[in-house]
């Protein structure tokens, strides 16, 4: 009877022992694939600078190419300078003229004042005052001169950063306006990847953890480490309606999505031969580790 | 875990590679185990082949942890 039992429990506790252990795997594989911080959804990116020439005019001159590597203060292009090499000279005139009238105004105060016997006290006050006019005006003609040069100046556009123009280069004749962007520029010193998060993972995310990066398409992985985390994101769910009251979209109670959350890797180890192209996609992977409470 | 395949433009997690290996290594643990008569010993015989494929698959896994 007994020995009939054991006869039977043996394959059952066999059994039960290995689907245990199957259990514990699953769990195991469970946690490293759906709860370890790693994600698909992350990008390259990098600052853009955009650059719009400071005054207006035909560009005369374009010293750079599409894609072109630019360093810091080297000249993009040029904006036809000769109306404001005009302006400048009629600015050097107008000075030129108050200049003229500040002396002959000083010459006559300083004619009045000699003769102060026989000039009324109300023409030498007319006399000063006039001298004092005259140095304002000239004063303002010697700033406008100045601006003017400023402006001439400003003719010659050049790079405020080091990196990589982007493939709208302005041609010679395009038409440019003060303020309006013609070019966008990448700051090559400026590279980062974002990581994009499910907030489900965000409790196994620390500042300075480090970080594996795989690129898509690359074979060899880059190295950095979580720099910060975004400390914000839109709530997708409310907006304000026409009475402004809270206008709140009813969500399941079911099936909900994670949301994603931004965070900042800087590069410490990038392979020689990598060539960095802001927002390309990138796998970024948490290496287990302490890193600090942020 | 973050390794990917890509056959012909379409990515595919490893994972995907991985299952399949697993699938066709339990296969042949099985054709094995039966000709060494060990399912006499089994209660059920589909529990214990999926068992064994979870836990296949978990060495692969674990193998591959670099990727």
């Amino acid at each position: 009877m007994m020995k009939k039992l054991i006869g039977k429990a043996g394959p059952v506790v066999l059994t039960l022992i290995v689907v245990v252990a199957a259990v514990l795997v699953g769990r195991y594989l469970w946690d490293y694939y759906t709860n370890a911080p790693w994600t698909r959804d992350g990008h390259i990116r990098a600052d853009v600078v955009q650059i719009a020439p400071d005054v207006s005019g035909l560009i005369t001159e374009v010293k750079v190419s599409d894609n072109q590597l630019v360093k810091r203060g080297q000249v993009l292009f040029v904006i036809d300078r000769a109306r404001y090499a005009l302006a400048l000279k009629q600015a050097e005139a107008v000075l030129a003229q108050q200049s003229a009238g500040l002396l002959q105004a000083k010459r006559e105060a300083a004619r009045n004042r000699g003769l102060s016997d026989l000039v009324a006290r109300e023409n030498i006050e007319q006399s000063e005052a006039r001298v004092q006019q005259d140095e304002a005006s000239v004063a303002a003609a010697a700033t406008a001169v100045e601006v003017a040069r400023l402006n001439l100046q400003r003719t010659v556009v050049s790079s405020p950063v080091d990196g990589y123009l982007n493939d709208r280069t302005p041609r010679v004749g395009d038409y440019v306006s003060t303020g309006k962007p013609v070019l966008s520029m990448v700051d090559a010193h400026s590279f980062h990847v974002d990581g994009y998060f499910e907030e489900t993972k965000m409790n196994r995310v620390r500042v300075n953890q480090p970080v594996e990066i795989q690129i898509m398409g690359e074979s060899h992985k880059l190295r950095g480490h979580v720099q910060s985390i975004a400390a914000g994101i839109e709530d997708r769910d409310r907006s304000n309606g026409a009475t402004l009251l809270p206008n709140v979209n009813p969500t399941f109670n079911w099936v909900r999505l994670a949301q994603r959350i931004p965070v900042r890797i800087t590069l410490d180890e990038v392979p020689a031969d990598f060539r960095m192209i802001a927002g390309r996609t990138a796998t970024v992977a948490v290496v287990a580790g302490k890193g600090e409470q942020q | 875990m973050i390794g990917e395949i890509e056959i012909y433009g379409v990515y595919f997690p490893s994972l995907l590679i991985l299952m399949v290996l697993a699938f066709g290594v339990t296969a042949g643990l099985r054709i094995l185990l039966g000709q060494l008569g060990f399912y006499k010993l089994v209660w059920h015989r589909s529990l214990m082949n999926f068992a064994l494929y979870v836990i296949v698959l978990g060495g692969f896994v674990v193998l591959t942890r670099g990727w």
